[in-house]
């Protein structure tokens, strides 16, 4: 083979190769936002079938899950007992969250009422939530350290062993802040 | 003329109503200005607002569509975000306020182009340095051709193909053999494919 057609060959192969294999080690489903680190972008919305609205920043000190979803969306239905069982297991110190994406409020009752509900879902009306939390759709999990900082999002359904790691590593940055201050 | 206000105000309160969705609540301007600062152009109302939203759509890209910017998504979440440009130009926000906003929420991939900064020069300049690299390629390899056949025009006009042919025996039948050497010489211009005065 020409030596200069075959060097040409690598080094045009070679960074596409290296890219390739730089990526296959990354968890597609596990998206960099800009928001991880910040604040998370506060909302005070309506739940589901009534009652006071939930304000993001009523809820400092504890960790927070907020879990973006649909009843047309079948990842979530898939999900939904995985969060269902969730609060039972952590206690009051994780504080778990619907918010409800692009779907009607009485599919989302009548939803709610088959499936079981163990925490609020709440009316993102004109999506302004969504949009401030960067979803791209459904369903997505934004995990939220007891400071009010952005810790991990997760795209896709989550297992319970997931969600657990996720939960930890919510907590973890509370112990640490709390460790950081002494 | 009361009866001609009132007619008019029915006849566009559908328009109105398809301007802000029913379900609507205003976007949190105090969270905007905490991302992208005060605001700091005019405030616009009527067609100059829809002209800047207009604009500001057309350079976001909507985030659950394939390469389609706000402004030409019929999704949902592309009529969400319209309503959103509108309510932050209508507060006073510039253009560059209200891309950094989205921008908070999505990265770079919500500009459909990028800003000139960091790895991202390499997207504008790279196809014009691979534009000059191929032509430095093109010139290369058409000036190595030329000099190639810069040196043989001259030598095969005078003395024909480089490599002077020692021709292969011919064979017995006689036929055959006027054959082959009709073959030669088209091959190689002369007759029998022999060069004269060769001998």
């Amino acid at each position: 083979m020409n030596r200069k057609v075959f060097v040409a060959g690598l080094a045009v192969t070679l960074p596409l190769v290296g890219l390739m294999l730089v990526s296959l080690g990354r968890d597609p489903h596990k998206v960099e936002s800009p928001l991880l680190g910040r604040k998370a972008p506060p909302f005070s919305l309506r739940p589901i079938g009534g009652g006071e609205p939930v304000t993001l920043a009523s809820l400092r000190g504890k960790t927070v899950v907020v879990n973006f979803w649909a009843t047309w969306c079948v990842p979530c239905v898939d999900e939904h007992p995985v969060l269902t069982a969730a609060p039972q297991r952590y206690g009051s110190d994780v504080v778990f969250l619907g918010v409800v994406y692009e779907d009607e409020e009485p599919n989302v009752q009548s939803f709610l009422r088959e499936h079981g509900a163990a925490y609020p879902s709440l009316v993102d009306e004109g999506g302004k939530v969504s949009i401030a939390y960067g979803i791209y759709g459904v369903p997505e999990t934004y995990f939220i350290a007891p400071d009010g900082t952005i810790v991990s999002k997760y795209v896709g359904p989550l297992r319970p062993d997931l969600l657990d790691g996720f939960v930890q590593e919510a907590q973890a940055r509370a112990v640490t802040r709390r460790s950081d201050a002494r | 003329m009361k009866r001609t206000a009132v007619l008019l105000a029915l006849l566009l309160a559908p328009l109105a109503a398809a301007q802000t969705p029913p379900d609507h609540t205003p976007v949190d301007l105090a969270h905007a200005e905490s991302i992208a600062g005060p605001p700091r152009a005019a405030r616009l109302a009527g067609a100059a607002l829809e002209a800047e939203a207009k604009h500001i759509a057309a350079v976001l890209r909507c985030p659950v569509c394939q390469g389609l910017s706000v402004g030409d998504s019929p999704s949902a979440m592309a009529t969400n975000m319209r309503q959103q440009i509108r309510e932050l130009v209508a507060a006073g926000f510039d253009e560059d306020q209200i891309l950094s906003y989205f921008e908070a929420s999505y990265g770079e991939f919500v500009r459909l182009q990028p800003p000139l900064r960091g790895v991202n020069w390499l997207v504008w300049i790279a196809p014009g340095l691979g534009l000059l690299l191929g032509l430095g390629v093109v010139s290369w390899v058409l000036r190595g051709a030329s000099a190639e056949t810069s040196e043989t025009p001259a030598a095969v006009a005078a003395t024909g193909p480089a490599v002077d042919v020692v021709p292969d025996p011919l064979p017995d039948d006689p036929a055959l053999a006027k054959a082959v050497l009709r073959v030669r010489e088209l091959a190689y211009g002369w007759p029998g494919g022999v060069r004269p005065g060769k001998d």
